[in-house]
């Protein structure tokens, strides 16, 4: 049907490699900053710091990008721009409605739901990158964070967290846990723990006079309000789905091969086999 | 209508290949992050930003949005670090959980100046650069055309989602919705917001999958262009030159020439 069906092992095996390098080097980027921290904080060494962490996620992100992008169906291409502009649109309503959430990555975790953890990934970047073209050229640095909410998102639906709400809400949870640990370093060494909004910056000041380093504050900073942020989020796309009639959300290979939403696709019939058997024959039909 | 930065001026700077100035924006803010004398970034804001800033025409705007977007972090760092700096180093001044540390003053200052050039260097890409623009040159020189369709098609598709945004809320404000109140109360104005919203963009998009289908999207194979993106050979030579000023930095710092 689309370029997915004609993509070849071998494209496939080419787009995975570029997906687990991009992640590979933001692991290593946080590790070397973590483990072995660049000399210490003074002269230089936090300078050091914020250029490894830049670039290291750079480096991560085009990576990400490059591979997820590779090769995916038109369905799902066609898909990103509205989910790029859900994204968008509800980031910046619940910005001036002074809601101190964020709640811009409503359609990053959508698109990892429907169509995979690489195409979650690579609207997350995405979306962050335009985030930075159109409303605030301070957030791209970000675009890893956003690239792990959108594959994490993907991971959870592969193996069926999407099934019911009280998994979709803790593998909303862990997601956060998981964004506010990985966003850390450019906070803490690119931007100094400042931010825009004066809340989070207070909170980073009071872990930091509590006598926690700089990458801890910001790491704390980030657990307060980035779980709850991507709970309320994997919340709202629950919702949205299931309000999506059947026939939409059957229609993304990945959301029918690994049966994100369950064998209930209006059939009796509760065996999988004989289900996903139905659905083919549907799709063909 | 638009969405982003773009301004539109007659200036040398509006007429250069957009890879030169992307090029351009990453070399300044790779150079800035990688040399750590503290006036180094303010340095090459002055010198390579606010020339071209002025030869693009855009002061104003680029002023304005840089206040706009810099001023609340610059603020930020210097009251977080400035007064909560969590290295050791002498002390100041203290006052209860506040304690002034020199280095936590140097600090603030080069990372403050550093988002000025991170901020500024991509408010100048932006300002004088369309983002289509970007994506077609980027295109020709190998950017997969399907992530220059997401980026594109986005920035056309937002003013029509804002504006749909906004006759949602109208409307649930018509049917006695209040949106003020505290915060439980303004998340949930939101359901009503994002659920219409999101379903009735997602069900155009079989349609739009269809028509791209049957446009060739997914063709593989090298495409040509409609509008080739002007190069000249002194522009090549100068992104050559920009690269190997931002690695000579890294070079540098590798090397502990700062240190």
């Amino acid at each position: 049907m689309t370029a997915s069906s004609r993509g070849g092992p071998r494209h496939h095996g080419t787009r995975w490699a570029y997906l687990v390098a991009g992640a590979l080097v933001v692991v290593a980027t946080y590790a070397y900053l973590v483990i072995a921290r660049p000399a210490s904080l003074h002269h230089g060494g936090a300078g050091s710091a914020a250029l490894l962490a830049l670039a290291g996620y750079l480096v991560g992100s085009v990576l990400i990008i490059a591979g997820a992008m590779s090769r995916l169906p038109t369905s799902t291409v066609a898909l990103l721009p509205v989910a790029i502009a859900v994204n968008l649109v509800v980031g910046q309503i619940v910005n001036v409605t002074g809601i101190p959430l964020y709640l811009d990555s409503i359609g990053t975790v959508l698109v990892g739901v429907l169509a995979g953890p690489a195409a979650g990934a690579a609207t997350g970047a995405l979306a962050d990158v335009i985030w930075g073209i159109t409303v605030n050229p301070s957030a791209m640095p970000f675009a890893v964070t956003a690239a792990v909410i959108g594959l994490l998102a993907g991971v959870a639906a592969r193996f069926g967290a999407f099934r019911r709400l009280w998994t979709a809400l803790p593998a909303g949870l862990v997601t956060g846990v998981v964004a506010a640990i990985v966003s850390a370093p450019i906070g803490a060494f690119v931007y100094g723990n400042a931010n825009a909004s004066a809340g989070r910056s207070g909170l980073a000041a009071a872990f930091q006079a509590y006598g926690n380093g700089l990458l801890k504050s910001a790491t704390l900073q980030g657990l307060v309000s980035d779980p709850l942020d991507k709970t309320l989020s994997f919340l709202i796309v629950f919702l949205l789905l299931a309000a999506l009639p059947p026939r939409f959300r059957q229609r993304f290979p990945f959301a029918r091969r690994f049966a994100v939403f369950g064998h209930r696709t209006g059939l009796v019939d509760r065996d999988a086999e004989a289900t996903t058997g139905a659905c083919e024959l549907a799709e063909k039909g | 209508m638009t969405v982003g930065f773009y301004q539109h001026r007659e200036s040398s700077v509006h007429r250069l290949n957009p890879l030169t100035k992307l090029t351009l924006a990453v070399a300044v803010v790779i150079a800035a992050f990688a040399v750590p004398l503290t006036w180094w970034p303010a340095a090459l804001f002055l010198v390579v930003l606010v020339p071209a800033v002025l030869a693009a025409r855009v002061p104003a705007r680029f002023a304005a949005l840089t206040v706009k977007f810099v001023g609340p972090l610059l603020v930020a760092v210097f009251l977080v670090q400035g007064l909560f700096f969590p290295g050791e180093g002498a002390e100041l001044a203290r006052l209860g959980p506040i304690s002034v540390k020199a280095e936590g003053l140097a600090f603030a200052a080069q990372t403050a100046t550093r988002l000025l050039v991170l901020i500024g260097a991509f408010l100048f890409l932006l300002l004088t650069t369309h983002p289509g623009v970007l994506m077609n040159a980027m295109v020709q020189r190998g950017l997969p055309p399907n992530i220059s369709y997401v980026v594109s098609a986005t920035l056309q598709i937002v003013p029509a989602f804002r504006e749909r945004a906004q006759h949602i809320l109208r409307a649930q404000q018509a049917r006695g919705m209040a949106t003020g109140g505290g915060l439980r109360r303004r998340i949930g104005v939101l359901l009503p917001l994002i659920g219409p919203l999101a379903l009735g963009a997602l069900t155009e998009v079989e349609e739009r999958a269809v028509a791209m289908e049957a446009r060739a999207f997914g063709a593989t194979g090298r495409r040509t262009s409609l509008m080739p993106v002007p190069d000249t050979t002194a522009q090549r030579l100068a992104r050559w030159g920009l690269a190997a000023f931002a690695a000579a930095t890294i070079v540098a710092n590798a090397l502990g020439v700062f240190a």
